[in-house]
């Protein structure tokens, strides 16, 4: 096969034709009453790779990550955060505790496969919206509801955010400098991961149920998540002790820290298995390195002292280095380096443009913007993005006449009794203010096929 | 929770009466189920075998384990000296020379020997990859190919295999190719994906203001979640057209797409943001406060919620200062610290344990509230990773595996996650020996010595 081998997967992950390829979850319905992160991104994934997202939220307030926007600032009226989390779905408003609402919310669950819902343990289940009730008119359906904690268990009220669940799990006590004060895993982390392992639960779930033909319940809790990828427990039962905070060295490499260049840069260097010692020691002109006893093999590496020795060694060696000489030398020596990128470093980067992990979309209503998608880039499946996050209710007359059946009659009447809504006048809400929604077809929805998907 | 604890819990004010009751009582049933042992409950990923081949890398890993969990046959494949995976370990602390990430990661999987650099070592591995529906590949991008067992071999005989590909750069763009070469770390991925860059306090003194890395795994294990998200994509993709594929993962963009509010920042505004320390860019307060005996984490951001915090520490005298009660954004850290120090005079007064009940408390009023108007500011305990591991709540729930192994030795590890009804992920075996399945494996999939 004489074709070079990344000529070969430029090819079949050519970005340029992402768009024409299928799509994964084509067919698959979701029925997401989430809000803030954890939730939403399960969703999130799934409309990424094609299924029916139907987003429900509470008409004039929404879901409340409508305003959490950073600094406070809003773009064409809507908030980029919560448009980064909620791609491609379709925005109704229904009031869940109106009696009506909750008739509304069943008839979605049994035309949908799966069902997201965060809100307090056993809540939904009071509402009579929750798995018992979804599963007796859809036996096959696939409900995972989002927690902190848990269903069961002394602390399933117990409230929770990212930020409280980093707590509630310990990780809050892990980054930071040692004797110093810790610091938080930036950018909701405790929300993209959990988010990450329920995305891997409910595909769990559709697998199964693509063979079996079984729906099922899945509690997710938030600080489980973090607690399944913590070193701690294993570390303090062997050790009796607990890990403290290390800085930017990796205990579990050495050499490993974050450096300064010569051209004012950042470096992370960590040195993982012997072989990468040797090719580090290469590069830095001191071969002998990796024959010395404290060095040359990987546990005696690790020791506390030796790690802190080989650290000081190679802090002034990346001190002699630009930034491009370490990655020159990373890429020659076979060692690991990494640049420390920056959001606006990350945004121009052409690798990720090439890659297609960032992209940059067009949106009917909101114009150019550039974007993240999932990180997994499948050959055949590729994630896109169809359209970003649209105002509350935008959807109602589509969803509610194509999926429901219901006659415009009908809505107005759900409307006047306000089980259905849109958007209250407020930012993060309401559409744009130059975009006039009286002559959007989507949102005055009548009948037939509307091509919304580019 | 037991059949006697079937009494209606307030919730909110929207679950009231009988129907309630009885509702929860179904509910209480289904989680009793839950609850139970998961040992002869199906598996979701039954008749789906695994084969790992990954060198040093945690989020192949792990990976493979998050697929082994759910009931997926993993067969890793060592050299015959073993993974360098084994050394990774916090201070080089280790159980029988295996270390402690290792140990962690091991669970329900096979382990045999099989060196790639013979032609009877590969010709092995084409026979395990026929018969597999996953390949995990995070040696270096190219190296498999190069041996004639990459995916664009693999697929001619076994065209249903989702091979995935997890490195620093991905295995395609003229980076990837460039930078072939170059191994991937946790830290490595966390820094080429920009988290240190928002992390730490620039105002403190070199080396404390450098951009500072999270101290967990946050790329690694983030990059195998997402791995095992693409695969279970791909796979399901499988089940409805036959077909496999080749699956993706950059490491070093873990971090970065699917979180994907760096990339609003660098595409909204003309500089990248700035580190701030403890605070948050959207929510304050929203972070680690000092008190009497340790820390508490309060996240009160929106308005009512602060409000109300002010109200039950008697704070009302920073509510008329203009600043707090309209603009808690942090654009501006010395003055978010000023507030800090404010909120911190009166939370050294009380203890963790005080703090949580007082607000705790006032939710449980607020949450009756026929307005509910009151705001629900949030006040828990910054625990410890010792405390969190004797919580009775994470004990009922199981979430701890204590292994005892006369040959293996005696650790804790966390349980598989979350908890399904039907097909629960579980623990079956953490045995990881060198080789150890050897025989199992090589007489089952026709492999010769």
């Amino acid at each position: 096969m004489p074709e070079n081998y990344f000529s070969f997967t430029q090819q079949i992950f050519n970005p340029a034709e992402a768009g024409h390829k299928p799509e994964a979850f084509k067919g698959i319905r979701v029925l997401d009453l989430s809000r803030i992160i954890f939730g939403p991104v399960i969703s999130r994934w799934l409309a990424l790779f094609g299924a029916e997202v139907i987003k429900v939220e509470e008409p004039d307030e929404g879901d409340s990550w409508r305003l959490g926007t950073y600094w406070a600032k809003y773009r064409k009226d809507a908030n980029p955060y919560f448009q980064a989390l909620n791609p491609n779905k379709y925005f109704v408003g229904i009031d869940l505790k109106k009696e009506k609402g909750k008739e509304l919310i069943l008839e979605l669950a049994k035309k949908s496969d799966i069902v997201v819902e965060n809100f307090r343990a056993g809540l939904t289940e009071a509402w009579h919206i929750g798995y018992t009730a979804a599963s007796r008119i859809n036996p096959k359906i696939i409900y995972i509801s989002c927690s902190g904690y848990g269903q069961w268990g002394p602390l399933r009220f117990f409230p929770s955010w990212d930020l409280i669940a980093q707590s509630m799990s310990g990780v809050a006590r892990s980054t930071g400098f040692p004797g110093k004060e810790a610091y938080k895993l930036q950018d909701y982390y405790g929300d993209f991961l959990p988010g990450l392992f329920g995305v891997i639960s409910v595909l769990a779930a559709l697998n199964y149920r693509a063979k079996h033909g079984k729906g099922q319940y899945i509690d997710m809790a938030q600080a489980e998540a973090i607690m399944r990828i913590m070193p701690n427990w294993t570390y303090m039962s062997v050790t009796g002790k607990d890990l403290e905070c290390t800085g930017n060295v990796d205990p579990t490499m050495a050499p490993s820290n974050i450096f300064k260049t010569t051209d004012g840069h950042f470096v992370a260097i960590a040195i993982a298995t012997d072989e990468q010692f040797s090719g580090l020691a290469k590069a830095m002109g001191e071969p002998e390195l990796s024959r010395d006893s404290k060095f040359r093999d990987t546990l005696e590496r690790l020791k506390p002292e030796n790690a802190a020795e080989i650290n000081r060694i190679v802090e002034r060696w990346v001190r002699s280095k630009t930034e491009d000489e370490a990655l020159e030398l990373a890429e020659k020596c076979a060692f690991p380096v990494g640049k420390v990128m920056d959001d606006l470093r990350v945004v121009k980067d052409e690798w990720r443009r090439e890659r297609g992990s960032i992209v940059d979309i067009n949106d009917e209503m909101y114009g150019e913007e550039a974007a993240g998608l999932s990180a997994a880039m499948l050959e055949k499946n590729p994630a896109r993005i169809k359209w970003l996050a649209k105002p509350l209710g935008y959807h109602n007359n589509y969803v509610l006449k194509k999926l429901l059946g219901l006659s415009g009659k009908e809505i107005e009447k759900l409307r006047k009794e306000e089980v259905i809504g849109t958007w209250d006048n407020r930012v993060g809400q309401k559409p744009p203010p130059y975009y006039d929604v009286s002559k959007d077809p989507m949102f005055n929805y009548d009948e037939g096929e509307i091509n919304d998907g580019k | 929770m037991t059949a006697s604890e079937k009494k209606p819990q307030v919730y909110s004010r929207h679950l009231l009466g009988n129907k309630a009751g009885e509702q929860l009582a179904r509910f209480n049933e289904l989680l009793t189920g839950m609850m139970g042992s998961t040992e002869n409950k199906p598996e979701a990923l039954s008749g789906i075998t695994v084969i790992e081949a990954t060198r040093a890398n945690f989020a192949g890993i792990t990976a493979a384990t998050l697929l082994g969990e759910y009931g997926a046959e993993v067969i890793k494949i060592e050299p015959p000296e073993g993974d360098p995976a084994r050394k990774i370990t916090p201070y080089g602390v280790n159980v029988d020379g295996v270390g402690l990430p290792f140990l962690m990661e091991s669970r329900n999987k096979s382990y045999i020997t099989l060196n790639l650099n013979t032609e009877g070592g590969q010709e092995n591995f084409r026979k395990l990859a026929d018969k597999a529906s996953v390949m995990i590949d995070a040696l270096r991008p190219g190296e498999l190919d190069s041996s004639g067992i990459g995916y664009r071999h693999l697929k001619r005989s076994n065209p249903e295999l989702v091979y995935v590909a997890i490195s620093p750069y991905g295995h395609y763009t003229s980076q990837a190719e460039k930078l072939s070469h170059i191994p991937d770390t946790d830290l490595t991925a966390q820094a080429e994906s920009g988290y240190p860059s928002i992390s730490g306090d620039p105002r403190e003194p070199e080396p404390y203001n450098y951009p500072l890395k999270a101290g967990i795994w946050a790329a690694w294990y983030m990059s195998a979640a997402l791995a095992v998200a693409g695969t279970l994509t791909a796979l399901f993709y499988r089940q409805m057209t036959g077909e496999g594929q080749m699956v993706d993962i950059a490491t070093n963009d873990a971090l970065t797409a699917w979180q994907g509010f760096q990339v609003v920042w660098g595409f909204t505004s003309e500089k990248p943001r700035d580190r701030i320390a403890g605070f948050d860019w959207c929510l304050y307060p929203y972070g680690f406060f000092k008190c009497k005996d340790g820390y508490v984490t309060v996240a009160a951001p929106l308005d009512p919620d602060f409000r109300s915090l002010l109200k039950l520490f008697k704070r009302w005298d920073l509510e008329n200062d203009w600043r707090y009660l309209f603009d808690r954004t942090v654009d501006d850290v010395d003055k978010a610290e000023e507030l800090r120090t404010e909120l911190e005079k009166t939370f050294s007064k009380f203890t963790r344990d005080e703090l949580t009940r007082k607000a705790l408390d006032f939710s449980a009023k607020a949450a009756r509230d026929p307005l509910r108007s009151k705001g629900f500011p949030i006040i828990v305990p910054t625990k410890e990773p010792n405390e969190v591991m004797r919580e009775k709540h994470w004990n009922i729930r199981n979430d701890f595996l204590e292994v005892d192994d006369p040959e293996g030795g005696k650790f804790i590890i966390p349980a598989a996650i979350p908890k399904m009804s039907e097909t629960p992920p579980r623990i079956k075996s953490t045995k990881c020996g060198i080789g150890q399945d050897n025989e199992k494996i090589y007489g089952k999939y026709g492999l010769t010595e």
